[in-house]
């Protein structure tokens, strides 16, 4: 494959010259401190100039981990088909739209809509039955988005080189996953290296990443409070997923809330946000359990919740064990609405469990399979011709494709793949055009800013999306002062560092 | 017209019910969860003492053979039937061409056993890809109180208890099961005395694998449907059978998972399924300091010592 890939310099007097890596990086940060002198400030610390450009032998190497086995492999998968065509697209040409600053990127105009949101058939993945709200009349503000997203890259690969995907099986182990991240970083020596579904998968490997200064992607959703300055978020966090749904759901069903989350670190955060947040729009948490990701038989949660008869539920559910709340509590009578930051679109509940399981499901997410528009659409298709027999595709694979598509966006911004380089280069504040809509990647926190919209099951698991925010900031690390640029830290914050809601979220007695 | 404090006792009384009710319910459901999960290895580790790491993996498939029958339009109970005699047959081939090589050495047949294990999930990963739409719970709930019950629990509690007197008839009733214990106990004896003993280890892991099936197949409405459910069921199965012991396999089991539901039942509806099972794993480790051949093994020698009392008397 290497001999068939275009250098886009053959004139360049550099290619002539054989270099090993290190001698390739020590000229790339000389040249880009000689750069850095004419630029703005914000593009100091890297160089856009052709002479590193020189690297065009062997291939860049992009380190995939994911659970393709155990009790988190129906996410594993997923992510690692988004990866394979993500790696085949660029490799065949293509990429996203989207640039550095530009911000977040809608032209705000006043158009007709309808009063419902637009739903997809019980089809599933055959996206021809759309039905289009209804009559279009109310005028409102929409905003204009791009058909199609997949534009030419003008080149093979990135920089003219193959992007070559090395992957990986964490087998659902934190174990595993250290050693795998080891190997990746150390032996095989990767340029960017995308990996982690559970936040206890990404706090293994973490330290590695910072050890190495490895340039790393966690394209999950997750609890949010990660600020590492070789660590890039590309997920939604709580502020942009728990308020939504939250306040919808106090306003909807009642103030009083039952939490059920997963036994680790990202259910014990989630829930700690959900604690916090929701004395703020007047409801409370009546009860809290964290349950075991090894727990599969669920009558005591159940009787549980029964007993202390909530107005609503808030499942946050990890894995094929828990997954069986469902079909079970709806086989027990236990019918209330329910909230998530992760079910539904991330495991697909409501397509793997008969109806009426999952009926009544709320869950603010920036993508799942039924967003109902012109880019998704082909994003579907494309997906979906690469690999018919696949049932779904959930938000975190949809993370992952576009997140390899910013990475080769970004190198070939930067001229190299330097990692200190690039990732100078993503600090650059990128707007990149998924098929969830348009997303930026915040400079100084190392988060995305999403559109979020409110996803809801009914009675025959059919998804309807009933509210749409065009974007909501990961506003809450910037709250706390995080400034990556400025200040690199390696940390997670958690809720109880935050000394606002200790403020406002005391009980009022 | 009545007061509210004359209401007050009879609602009081009511609640009352319904919380005997459900924790009867908790206590059931954990104590079948239990009992189902550990169906086949109380005959293959129970009785034939191989450590079948393969366990989960048996289960799964007949969770996988009855969801394929019902969506092809099998009655339920009929593909109940169904995984049992499909598990049951690729048992008594998996027996013949593998594991009846390792009688005896029993770290061998952990090791090809545990092998078999990962083949048969990433197998049918490779196969039928992460999961399969899961079938519909049979049967509606029944409410009372605050709280509600399901009926295919209730259904589950009542087979695993009648499946497990089925087992014991089995073994202390039939020629075949005379001719099983002979030949577990001593096999070269049960060969001099006529007993085809190759065909009763054949027949006995297809019988092991047979209820592993089963029980899968049982509980597959209740679980997702992957490569890897498997895994959930097999420290529960290991526990029951283990803290049951192998002086009498059938009433060990039976009495490990009553006593250790006991124990997580009202703990977990307390406090959470977290200190629940913190309960049931601490309970497990108590018995087994306290009894180390399990509870049939301390049944035994108090039935043994009170029959002994009797004689004396």
């Amino acid at each position: 494959m290497t001999d068939k890939v275009r250098s886009p310099d053959q004139d360049s007097p550099a290619n002539s010259i054989k270099t090993d890596r290190r001698t390739v990086m020590k000229g790339a940060v000389a040249a880009s401190i000689a750069a850095g002198v004419a630029l703005p400030t914000y593009l100091r610390d890297f160089n856009f100039t052709q002479t590193v450009r020189a690297q065009t032998a062997g291939t860049i190497k992009l380190g995939f981990i994911e659970d393709e086995s155990g009790n988190l492999a129906v996410y594993g998968l997923q992510k690692l088909h988004a990866a394979q065509l993500a790696v085949k697209e660029i490799n065949e040409g293509k990429t996203l739209k989207g640039a550095p600053n530009i911000g977040a990127g809608f032209v705000g105009a006043m158009g007709q809509v309808a009063n419902n949101p637009p739903v997809i058939s019980k089809e599933g993945t055959n996206l021809d039955v759309v039905d289009d709200g209804g009559v279009k009349e109310r005028v409102d503000l929409v905003y204009d988005e791009d058909d199609e997203v997949l534009i030419d890259s003008g080149e093979i690969g990135v920089l003219g080189r193959e992007l070559q995907f090395v992957s990986a099986d964490g087998q659902s182990n934190n174990s595993v996953w250290q050693q795998l991240a080891r190997r990746m970083i150390q032996e095989d020596k990767v340029d960017v290296l995308v990996a982690g579904f559970a936040s206890a998968e990404r706090e293994a490997i973490r330290p590695i990443v910072d050890q190495f200064k490895q340039l790393y992607f966690y394209t999950n959703q997750y609890e949010g409070g990660v600020a590492d300055a070789n660590t890039f978020c590309t997920g939604p966090v709580c502020e942009q997923q728990v308020i939504p749904t939250v306040q919808y759901m106090v306003e909807k069903f009642g103030p009083r809330a039952y939490t059920i989350a997963a036994d680790y670190n990202f259910g014990q955060l989630t829930a700690a946000w959900t604690r916090a947040y929701i004395p703020l729009v007047g409801g409370e948490i009546i009860g809290e359990e964290f349950i075991p990701l090894s727990v599969s038989e669920f009558s005591q949660v159940i009787a549980r919740i029964q007993q202390a008869s909530p107005d609503w539920v808030m499942t946050l559910l990890v894995g094929q064990n828990h997954h069986n709340y469902y079909p079970q509590a709806a086989a027990a009578g236990l019918r209330l609405p329910m909230a998530s930051t992760v079910n539904m679109a991330q495991g697909y509940e409501h397509k793997r469990f008969q109806p009426p399981s999952l009926a009544n499901m709320h869950n603010a997410i920036q993508y799942q399979l039924e967003v109902p528009s012109a880019r998704n659409r082909a994003f579907v298709k494309r997906w979906m011709a690469m690999f018919p027999e696949d049932q779904y595709i959930g938000e975190m694979a949809q993370n992952t494709y576009f997140t390899i598509h910013l990475y080769a966006k970004a190198a070939r911004l930067a001229g190299t793949t330097d990692q200190e380089t690039v990732k100078k280069c993503l600090e650059l504040g990128w707007n990149i055009e998924a098929p969830e809509g348009s997303v930026f990647l915040e400079p100084g926190t190392h988060h995305c800013a999403h559109p979020i919209r409110l996803a809801v099951a009914d009675e025959n698991h059919n998804v309807k999306f009933v509210r749409d925010w065009p974007m909501i900031q990961a506003w809450w690390l910037q709250r706390l002062g995080v400034n990556l640029v400025r200040t690199p830290e390696f940390k997670q914050y958690t809720p109880d560092e935050d000394p606002y809601f200790a403020m406002f979220g005391k009980k009022k007695t | 017209m009545p007061s509210p404090n004359h209401q007050e006792p009879a609602a009081r009384y009511m609640d009352n019910v319904a919380i005997a009710l459900s924790v009867l319910y908790q206590f059931g459901t954990n104590g079948a969860f239990l009992l189902l999960s550990a169906l086949g290895l109380i005959v293959i580790l129970g009785m034939m003492n191989i450590i079948n790491l393969a366990h989960g993996e048996l289960m799964m498939m007949g969770a996988y053979v009855a969801t394929t029958a019902v969506q092809r339009g099998v009655p339920f109970p009929l593909a109940v039937l169904v995984a049992f005699i499909a598990i049951a047959i690729f048992g008594a081939i998996f027996e013949r061409l593998v594991v009846r090589r390792f009688y005896g050495r029993e770290l061998g047949a952990l090791v090809v056993t545990w092998g078999i294990s990962l083949i048969l999930s990433q197998g049918s990963l490779l196969v039928f890809g992460p999961f399969m739409p899961s079938i519909q719970i049979p049967g509606g709930s029944i409410s009372v109180g605050l709280y509600s019950f399901s009926e295919y629990w209730l259904a589950l509690i009542t087979v695993a208890i009648v499946v497990v007197f089925g087992l014991w008839w089995l073994y202390n009733h039939t020629t075949f099961g005379l001719q099983a214990r002979a030949t577990m106990q001593n096999a070269a004896m049960a060969r001099a005395l006529g007993v085809n003993t190759d065909r009763v280890y054949m027949l006995t892991f297809s019988l092991g694998a047979g209820l592993a099936g089963f029980s899968g197949a049982l509980l597959a409405p209740t679980t997702s449907i992957m490569p890897f459910m498997g895994q959930q069921f097999v420290a529960p199965a290991f526990i029951t059978v283990v803290v049951g012991g192998a002086t009498n396999v059938i009433t060990g089991a039976l009495g490990s998972s009553i006593l250790l539901s006991l124990v997580r039942t009202p703990i977990g509806f307390l406090f959470g399924s977290f200190l629940g099972l913190v309960a049931l794993l601490l309970a497990a480790l108590i018995i087994i300091r306290l009894m180390p051949d399990g509870i049939s093994a301390w049944l035994q020698r108090y039935l043994d010592r009170w029959s002994r009392i009797r004689i004396s008397a």
